[in-house]
């Protein structure tokens, strides 16, 4: 997309960007933060940062990787502080799983409560893998560690969510996940 | 040279999701391989359908309405309040007001009715202990500083939205309770306005540089905290 100086081809590409990516922000800044009215805060915080500083974003393809970095250091500053840890799944609006069958509801709800008690390490590139579609490439680019490191943390995020239904013995479909 | 087992384990619980051709060819390769490959499939449609969060309503247009109503962009509207009476009893309508940072509230009242109504009850409940060193950082960005006595008192400080640009939300720990304070450093208000709405009290304070709103249960609650608030939150002093 060319870079448009005027306020109009400003305003488009801002809204290019709200449209394209607000969406994945938010679920993703729903999941590090674990509150609703926080993550609504924390994703208009980020745009609002990112309204102001539109001119520096010159690599449209860039704009999701620029956006989370602006995301994280703004859940990081104003946040991380303040935020309980996470206790209950209920903490978190998920959606209703009432069509699910009930051994799937309760697998559910406890890779819920699994995602939430991992640790940051594993959970952020975790989140960024499952909820922002990053491939290990770009998490080792956005949380500036190794390609190999992620891929560790992502195995082992994964296999302490596995060991956590078979310790929480969640029955029926559990077996045929390992 | 094929990829063995374990390699293919160890990248299947990493990027289930890898379209590499040769881990593409691997999954298909024998029995041992094909059957790992569903089993991860299957967990990753689980981990998907956990992860998944429903969006609220009108996120997307409260971003793009940001851009219109951001402090560049306003810079030079004067606001002024309504003329009010010393103490007003807001209407509270049974269908209350959706939290929209696109919204143009009408006073300063029904901007606090609103904003408590987001998220006040929610910050009260959450307040763990913020240092004084972060109310200082917090307000610094406003030029604003607070007194030892206030700041020590803050348990819980975030920005937030306000009717001129963005503000600072606390909740602070007093001898009645929890009260939440935000200060909105481009609002001018009616200095002592008493606003009462839902089960609160909120009163307005007048400031050096801005003003704040005291919101509390009872009027006792805010009213004892109008003093410390107002001599607290002073423009930092300017260093030689």
């Amino acid at each position: 997309m060319p870079v448009m100086n005027t306020e109009a081809g400003r305003q488009a590409k801002f809204n290019q960007l709200a449209q394209a990516y607000g969406s994945d922000l938010y679920r993703y800044a729903m999941w590090i933060c674990g509150n609703d009215a926080l993550a609504k805060d924390l994703v208009q915080e980020t745009y609002l940062r990112a309204w102001k500083a539109l001119d520096k974003l010159n690599d449209t393809g860039a704009a999701k990787s620029w956006l989370i970095t602006i995301l994280r250091r703004e859940y990081a500053r104003t946040f991380e502080r303040k935020v309980p840890k996470f206790t209950d799944v209920d903490s978190v609006v998920v959606p209703d799983d009432r069509e699910l069958e009930p051994d799937d509801r309760a697998e559910i709800k406890q890779l819920r409560q699994g995602i939430m008690k991992l640790a940051p390490k594993y959970r952020e590139p975790l989140l960024m893998q499952v909820v922002l579609g990053y491939s290990c490439e770009e998490i080792s680019k956005q949380l500036d560690i190794s390609k190999s490191a992620v891929m560790t943390q992502l195995f082992r995020a994964r296999e302490q969510l596995k060991q956590r239904l078979r310790k929480d013995g969640v029955t029926g479909n559990v077996h045929e996940l390992f | 040279m094929s990829m063995n087992f374990s390699e293919f384990k160890r990248k299947l619980g990493a990027e289930p999701r890898n379209e590499d051709p040769e881990f593409l060819r691997a999954r298909h390769s024998s029995p041992e391989f094909k059957e790992a490959a569903e089993a991860a499939d299957r967990f990753e449609a689980k981990l998907e359908r956990a992860a998944s969060v429903p969006l609220p309503e009108g996120l997307i247009d409260d971003i793009l309405a940001l851009a219109e109503h951001s402090p560049e962009r306003s810079a030079g509207r004067n606001w002024w309040p309504m003329a009010v009476a010393a103490s007003v009893l807001i209407a509270v309508g049974a269908a209350g007001l959706g939290w929209k940072m696109n919204h143009r509230w009408e006073s300063v009242e029904e901007y606090l009715v609103d904003h408590y109504r987001h998220d006040g009850d929610k910050m009260v409940v959450m307040a763990d202990g913020s240092s004084a060193n972060d109310v200082q950082a917090v307000l610094s960005k406003f030029d604003v500083s607070a007194a030892p006595a206030f700041a020590e008192i803050v348990s819980v400080i975030k920005y937030c939205p306000t009717p001129d640009g963005k503000g600072v939300h606390m909740v602070v720990n007093t001898e009645n309770g929890p009260v939440t304070v935000i200060y909105m450093p481009h609002t001018q208000v009616a200095d002592r306005e008493m606003l009462a709405f839902d089960n609160v009290e909120a009163l307005l304070v007048d400031l050096q540089s801005g003003s704040a709103a005291i919101i509390g249960a009872g009027v006792k609650s805010v009213s004892e905290l109008y003093t410390l608030v107002q001599a607290s939150i002073i423009p930092t002093p300017i260093s030689s």
